[in-house]
């Protein structure tokens, strides 16, 4: 589920910034990257201009793992949530995991199963490769475009 | 009393319905399409929930996703706000069913309404005026022509599954009746899957007069005075006031009294609204709406009353708070419904905001995600602002919404806002003298006058 970066503060570019106006005697540096724009310049305090300071929406049972889903949406191997659900890693409890970090997987090979309104759907991987990263627990609620595995 | 809500919608409704929840202590979960990531709505939700890409058909309108998204939010009830699936009676049925709470009516009334044949015949039977015309569905052409006959020309053939303005064609004279009823069969086919159509009497210059009504789970029933709607454009509603310029207490008081019995008869609950043509003197039943109507805001300024509130404490179970008694209209009020179109063409504008800048002051209240920075999607329907006025009296109110509307910034997109700024100025807008054709002649001459 989202949660949502425009709130996280980046010190370490702020800094950077900072002493960037300092070497080259800018008086003023805006840098934007993934919907967070941070402007700091001589005069004022370093105000981050997210287009509204509202509260943040959270995340659903936030997963343990968790990885910013705005950079991990945007891999090129990210296999999305096509539903809303719950997502599970094997068949039953008692099974092993479909699919672990490392494994080689074949194309059409099941990665997951979502499971929404009593039924189990099967996730399956678009191309073959390899797994490196799982941002899913099983038992964890998913929405749609959730990032789950990513293939390379 | 129910903990947790899940908005089944977007745009302004969804965000009116998180402000009545949170100002109750009830957690709001957004649900919302990928184009709605960064609605204002969803941004101030407690949690939030992505389910599908943009098309409403894979969203807003996926009863799966919805009801996937409650189950794992864990909420306790769901609101489905106007239009979307908040008049689908097997959605309402399956959020049941699933164990959760549905804001609105019930599943039996929403199927009863939703059928205009159906629903005419309810409300004969409860009382209820209604627009002369066909004793049912229309067989053939035959049949067509015979009941235009009998009533006398112009007639208009309605879709039963239809509604909200859609499905509907005008036989002037006899000649009309054939291609009338067979191009309403077709395109109600087309539209809703379902052919079967009725005929009423076409009234030539009546008002569109709404009475809005409130009922709990314990049989207590209340109404919430009328609303004229009759400042429409291809039957969508761009101006709304109450009361109504047109009626004096004593009508008003009848309606809302014939109404109300009407609903204790039939034993609705929760917010439901009754829509009459008024013409002559007389109230003409066309149908009846089983939700939260966008034009809640002007009854709302006149009875003090949160309807939204309302809906919410009724789905909880608890009884109303007043009697008919407790009452009181108090001046008038007018919403103008702002869309993202250009003010004469009426291309739709969609957008980024660039300054925004809304209305404020005492009387004025504007129900809007918008903000600056903002993107309007192009997926979804024009309308992204209500501005709503209220004053000591009509007078009053009118001055108050000229002032409002010259405030109002909306850079970056083509906005409705001159469209209502011109109405503001015409007599006939100021004696409150026009009837549901005055606006489409307004834009026709206006279209002539420019050589457009």
């Amino acid at each position: 589920m989202a949660k949502n970066p425009k709130t996280d503060i980046d010190e370490n570019l702020v800094r950077k910034l900072a002493s960037l106006m300092d070497e080259t005697g800018l008086t003023e540096i805006e840098y934007g990257s993934d919907g967070v724009n941070i402007r700091v310049s001589k005069a004022s305090n370093v105000s981050v201009a997210a287009p509204l300071a509202a509260a943040p929406a959270a995340a659903i049972a936030p997963a343990t793992t968790e990885v910013p889903a705005t950079d991990a949406g945007s891999h090129a191997g990210a296999v999305k949530s096509p539903m809303v659900g719950v997502v599970y890693t094997s068949s039953d409890p008692d099974s092993p995991d479909f699919i672990k970090v490392g494994d080689q997987v074949s194309e059409g090979q099941t990665l997951l199963l979502i499971e929404a309104m009593k039924v189990f759907n099967p996730i399956l991987a678009p191309k073959a490769g390899r797994v490196t990263q799982i941002m899913v627990n099983s038992g964890s609620p998913v929405e749609f475009g959730e990032p789950m595995v990513i293939i390379e | 009393m129910i903990e947790k809500v899940l908005i089944a919608n977007r745009g302004e409704i969804a965000l009116r319905i998180l402000r009545g929840c949170r100002e109750m202590g009830i957690q709001t979960v957004a649900v919302h399409s990928t184009a709605d990531v960064d609605a204002m709505h969803v941004r101030l939700a407690d949690e939030s929930v992505c389910i599908g890409p943009p098309p409403i058909k894979d969203s807003y309108l996926s009863i799966p996703a919805i009801l996937s998204a409650a189950t794992i939010s864990n909420a306790d009830a769901i609101h489905p706000g106007y239009g979307f699936l908040s008049e689908n009676a097997n959605f309402a049925e399956m959020v049941e069913e699933h164990g959760f709470t549905f804001i609105g009516p019930s599943p039996e009334h929403i199927r009863l309404m939703g059928d205009k044949i159906a629903a005419k015949a309810a409300v004969i039977e409860a009382g209820i005026p209604v627009v002369p015309g066909s004793d049912g569905a229309v067989r053939d052409v035959e049949h067509a022509l015979e009941i235009g006959l009998e009533f006398g020309f112009p007639v208009i053939v309605k879709a039963t599954a239809g509604g909200g303005g859609r499905g509907m064609k005008i036989a002037h004279t006899k000649d009309d009746i054939a291609d009338a009823f067979n191009n309403a069969r077709a395109e109600a086919q087309a539209a809703f899957g379902n052919g079967e159509v009725y005929i009423e009497k076409f009234l030539t210059t009546p008002r569109h007069i709404e009475v809005q009504i409130l009922a709990d789970n314990h049989g207590n029933v209340v109404h919430l005075g009328e609303r004229d709607c009759s400042l429409q454009r291809r039957h969508q509603k761009v101006v709304e006031e109450a009361p109504s310029p047109a009626l004096n207490d004593s009508q008003r008081a009848e309606i809302g009294e014939i109404v109300s019995k009407a609903i204790g008869k039939i034993g609705y609950r929760n917010v439901g609204t009754i829509e009459f043509l008024f013409e002559d003197g007389k109230f003409y039943f066309i149908e009846m709406n089983t939700r939260l109507q966008v034009e809640h805001p002007v009854t709302e300024a006149i009875c003090g009353i949160d309807l939204v509130r309302e809906m919410l404490r009724v789905a909880s179970g608890a009884p109303l708070g007043f009697t008919q008694d407790d009452i009181k209209f108090s001046g008038h009020a007018i919403e103008c419904r702002i869309n993202a179109e250009h003010p004469e063409t009426f291309m739709p504008s969609p957008g980024k905001i660039g300054d925004y800048h809304a209305p404020g002051g005492l009387g004025v209240r504007v129900d809007s995600g918008l903000y600056s920075g903002y993107t309007v999607p192009p997926f979804y329907d024009s309308m992204i602002a209500k501005l709503i006025v209220h004053g000591n009296n009509r007078n009053e109110c009118m001055m108050r919404l000229r002032r409002a509307l010259s405030e109002f910034v909306i850079d970056g997109l083509h906005t409705s806002i001159p469209l209502h700024q011109r109405l503001m100025e015409e007599p006939d807008v100021i004696n409150g003298n026009y009837d549901i054709h005055w606006l489409e002649r307004f834009v026709d001459a206006k279209d002539d006058s420019d050589g457009a």
